[in-house]
């Protein structure tokens, strides 16, 4: 297949270039190595579009930071992705350093912000420790559902015509003519340009390529979820006073209604393992923040790896090779600056990100039962009654939405996919009692078996086997005459102690083990 | 007899009354007289007299004990194994380490065991297993399973798979003892970590901290007039003879509410003295009859007596018990004829 540009790496940012690329008309594929969109730290960050405000002036950072703010509530809209205006807090005593800040942000073009005294502050967020004076309030600060946004970039993208190839592990890029050619062992993607976006795996695409290899440092991040019993707990997003290394440990609310408190920030390899010390850390650190933080309704623990090369994001072409755009060290605020991110791609493309093509199609509306009145849900109903049917008890989600998301544009093809899109498995008991409806789905869809069903990364097969099969006839036969055998052992045994009931259960013991040693 | 023999019995009784039944159904709302449910027919309001909370409880995940470590394919909760293995005929581990000596966790060890798979062990953080000891018995005893107290998970290796888990001794506070880590390989990690009662659905009623459930008076009736709860829900059961008998009783009061029969009176606290963890039910009305209390104890108890006492330190009821243990529910009849005051139910000594 020929396209005019290949993405590799799949994440909210890939999404995003593919998105804008193909809405000015380019054909464009994205490659993914793993079993759907957004995976990686596009699904393990904070959440949050940030403003801008603790950039360093000048810098890629700030400037695509500030620029992806603005773009997003709009973006967001067109796809139907939840964005919610909560407002973000800077807490802390010192205000110089909180005033720095709003002079820093002031000069990257934040709007609205302003330091608030200790009153307007508790009244904001009456959890909050007494101790805490004062706060920088960026007004403008959202939060969106990051995992979902990189679905809808991409699914958009598919809906108007781009081509989106999952489980698509890149083993060797050569280039005939002046057309890259990129190949997984059994397929070949052509391709004029190639834009590496592969966040953790750029140097290893870069190798490939033959293009620029940059040092790159990941740092992890562990967070808390908390039950959406305790929604109350915030309402808007706050921070401690930022550090060289991380925005801080912050507690905010979420689009859908759960409060995430985290991240550490610590150098590792790149896995996204939790650890006691790094949790504790976190527990400590908000706790010390908001006292009565009710951290023991937690209901998941996550960590996720940022991406770091220098201080600053590396968005350009490369000088080794022609037709190359390197992707590297997009780590926050790189959520926030997707959209401003992808229209820089086009300008370095030498596109311009306004002269976007007519008549683009808009993603179907997804049916979110959940949100909708008792009126509408029945309509709903009436017209297709899987809506009706209840499969995530937690979270309320519908068979018909699960239908819908094994069916969508990239349809979901693991269990954890279908949770990314629908919330199925991400409420209290975590897919409890949902999974089972939820791999029927995928292996209709996908037409597999349900053995096949994987839970989220490529390989990840939840069923191992069939449970030991009943041998029949010959295993019943086979039993009785061993059975028979042992109950001549045990009468003699029987006429020497007489323990009838201990008997009894030796010899139910030993069928059961011996058939255990035969399988 | 089986569970599902067990409790087909009551699927038939139901099967042969005249009940309507709305199944695949899901309750939107519940207020006094008033049930909102959704199916696949659209959005129904039944207009009811009383209504009796059953919703049972949901598993610990291994999110909500904070697990550390990778987050792979091959960490299940037993419920989740349970009816892979028995519904589908299906294994999702063959070797698998078992975290939790919760009832469920320990008959899935045996269900594993017969259906072709190798528990290699099972770990408690406490003390003493949370199980009864009938299931210790029947379930590890007699197939060989290992079960080591006071240790836990330290840390989930694998990843998108499970390959292994780093098991380690807890000290007095529940923390890691790191010197006596070991790494163990296993294909599965099956959480028996505690029941939760599934109680999202009575949002406004008076919360007990301890169950984690609903405050409720002698009818088993919340604080919301005519909403009554039983089962697990109310708290969780060890056993099903208590759950049939708490079952019986409540449909018998609702019935009696929704006939205006229920007798109200001066309401005296039923609280949970020395070595109980809570009481069931936490109210009752002043009044002649016999009441049963359900607690479970905070320790290990052996040959004692259980007190009930009215705050004056008068013994109204008091029963020998050989042994009892947290994992295991106790009870107590009381005839409340001669109480007219709050009452404690203590173990002795």
């Amino acid at each position: 297949m020929n396209f005019d540009y290949a993405i590799i790496g799949g994440g909210v940012v890939g999404s995003a270039i593919l998105n804008k690329l193909t809405r000015l008309g380019k054909s464009c594929v994205l490659i993914e190595k793993e079993s759907d969109v957004g995976f990686g730290s596009s699904k393990a960050n904070s959440a949050i579009i940030h403003t801008g405000f603790d950039c360093t002036p000048g810098t890629l950072k700030a400037k695509l930071n500030v620029r992806g703010a603005e773009m997003f509530p709009e973006i967001a809209k067109r796809l139907g992705v939840k964005i919610v205006n909560n407002g973000h807090l800077v807490v802390g005593n010192d205000v110089d350093r909180l005033n720095e800040l709003k002079e820093k942000g002031e000069k990257n073009g934040v709007k609205g912000l302003e330091v608030i005294d200790f009153e307007r502050l508790h009244e904001m967020e009456p959890m909050l420790s007494n101790d805490i004076r004062y706060a920088l309030f960026a007004p403008t600060g959202c939060i969106v559902p990051s995992y979902e946004l990189a679905v809808a970039f991409a699914e958009e993208a598919v809906v108007n015509g781009a081509v989106v190839k999952l489980g698509f592990d890149t083993k060797e890029v050569t280039n005939k003519n002046g057309i890259y050619v990129i190949s997984n062992g059994n397929e070949e993607v052509f391709a004029k340009v190639i834009i590496n976006a592969c966040g953790s795996g750029y140097n290893d695409i870069a190798k490939l390529i033959g293009s620029e290899s940059y040092p790159l440092q990941f740092r992890r991040g562990e967070y808390y979820i908390l039950d959406k019993n305790h929604s109350n707990v915030c309402t808007h997003t706050i921070f401690p006073l930022p550090t060289k290394e991380s925005k801080g440990i912050l507690i905010t609310n979420t689009v859908a209604g759960n409060i995430l408190v985290g991240p550490t920030s610590y150098e590792c390899d790149a896995s996204t393992k939790t650890t006691t010390a790094g949790l504790n850390e976190v527990k400590e650190k908000a706790l010390s923040e908001m006292p009565s933080l009710p951290l023991r309704g937690n209901i998941r623990v996550f960590s996720g790896v940022r991406n770091i090369s220098g201080n600053d994001f590396i968005i350009e072409k490369s000088k080794r090779k022609e037709n190359v755009i390197n992707l590297a060290g997009i780590c926050s605020p790189g959520l926030s600056s997707a959209p401003a991110i992808a229209e820089m791609v086009a300008e370095l493309l030498g596109l311009n990100p306004n002269e976007e093509v007519k008549d683009l199609k808009c993603l179907q509306k997804k049916i979110i039962m959940a949100d909708l009145s008792l009126e509408e849900q029945n309509e709903i109903i009436d017209k297709n009654p899987s809506y009706g049917k209840v499969v995530c008890k937690c979270e309320n989600i519908s068979l018909g939405e699960i239908v819908d998301a094994v069916n969508s544009p990239i349809p979901a093809r693991t269990v954890d996919a279908v949770k990314r899109r629908t919330r199925a498995g991400m409420g209290r008991c975590q897919g409890g009692f949902c999974i089972f409806s939820v791999m029927e789905e995928i292996a209709k869809a996908q037409e597999i078996s349900f053995d096949e069903v994987e839970k989220d990364a490529l390989g990840s097969k939840i069923i191992q086997s069939e449970i030991k099969p009943s041998g029949g006839m010959a295993e019943w036969l086979k039993n009785f005459i061993s059975m028979l055998s042992f109950w001549v052992v045990v009468q003699a045994e029987w006429l020497l102690h007489w323990k009838p009931k201990k008997m009894v259960r030796q010899l139910q013991l030993l069928s059961v083990k011996i058939n255990l040693a035969e399988s | 007899m089986t569970g599902p023999e067990y409790a087909h019995r009551f699927v038939e009784q139901v099967n042969e009354s005249n009940l309507t039944l709305f199944l695949s159904s899901f309750v939107e709302k519940v207020e006094t007289g008033l049930v909102i449910i959704k199916n696949c027919d659209g959005i129904i309001n039944l207009k009811c007299k009383a209504v009796v909370v059953a919703v049972g409880c949901r598993e610990r995940t291994a999110g909500a004990i904070a697990m550390a470590g990778e987050r792979p394919n091959g960490v299940w909760t037993a419920g989740q194994v349970q009816k892979w293995v028995n519904i589908y005929g299906k294994l999702p581990c063959k070797n698998p380490i078992i975290l939790g000596s919760g009832d469920i966790g320990l008959v899935m060890a045996r269900r594993l065991t017969l259906e072709g798979a190798k528990p290699q062990m099972v770990l408690e953080v406490q003390k003493t297993t949370s199980g009864l000891k009938r299931n210790i018995a029947q379930c590890l005893n007699d197939f060989d399973i290992p079960l080591h107290l006071s240790t836990t998970v330290a840390e989930v290796v694998g990843y998108p798979n499970i390959e292994g888990v780093y098991i380690a001794k807890v000290d007095d506070n529940m923390k890691i003892i790191d010197a006596t880590k070991e790494y163990y390989p296993c294909d599965g990690l099956v959480l028996s970590v505690g029941l939760i009662p599934e109680n999202g659905l009575i949002k406004d009623a008076k919360m007990n901290n301890k169950t984690n459930s609903f405050v409720v008076n002698e009818y088993n009736e919340t604080s919301i007039n005519g909403i009554f709860a039983c089962g697990n829900v109310l708290h969780v059961h060890d056993l099903v003879d208590f759950v049939t008998a708490e079952s019986m009783k409540t449909g018998r009061f609702a019935s009696e509410y929704a006939k205006g029969n229920l007798h109200y009176g001066v309401s005296h606290e039923i609280k949970a003295g020395n070595g109980v963890r809570y009481t069931m039910p936490n109210s009752f009305f002043e009044g002649s009859g016999e009441i049963e209390i359900l607690f479970r104890v905070l320790t290990k108890y052996v040959k004692t007596n259980i007190l009930v006492k009215d705050t004056d330190g008068n013994i109204l009821a008091k029963k020998f018990v050989i042994s009892a243990n947290a994992g295991e529910m106790q009870s107590i009849k009381f005839k409340k004829d001669n109480a007219s005051s709050d009452i404690v139910v203590e173990m002795e000594g």
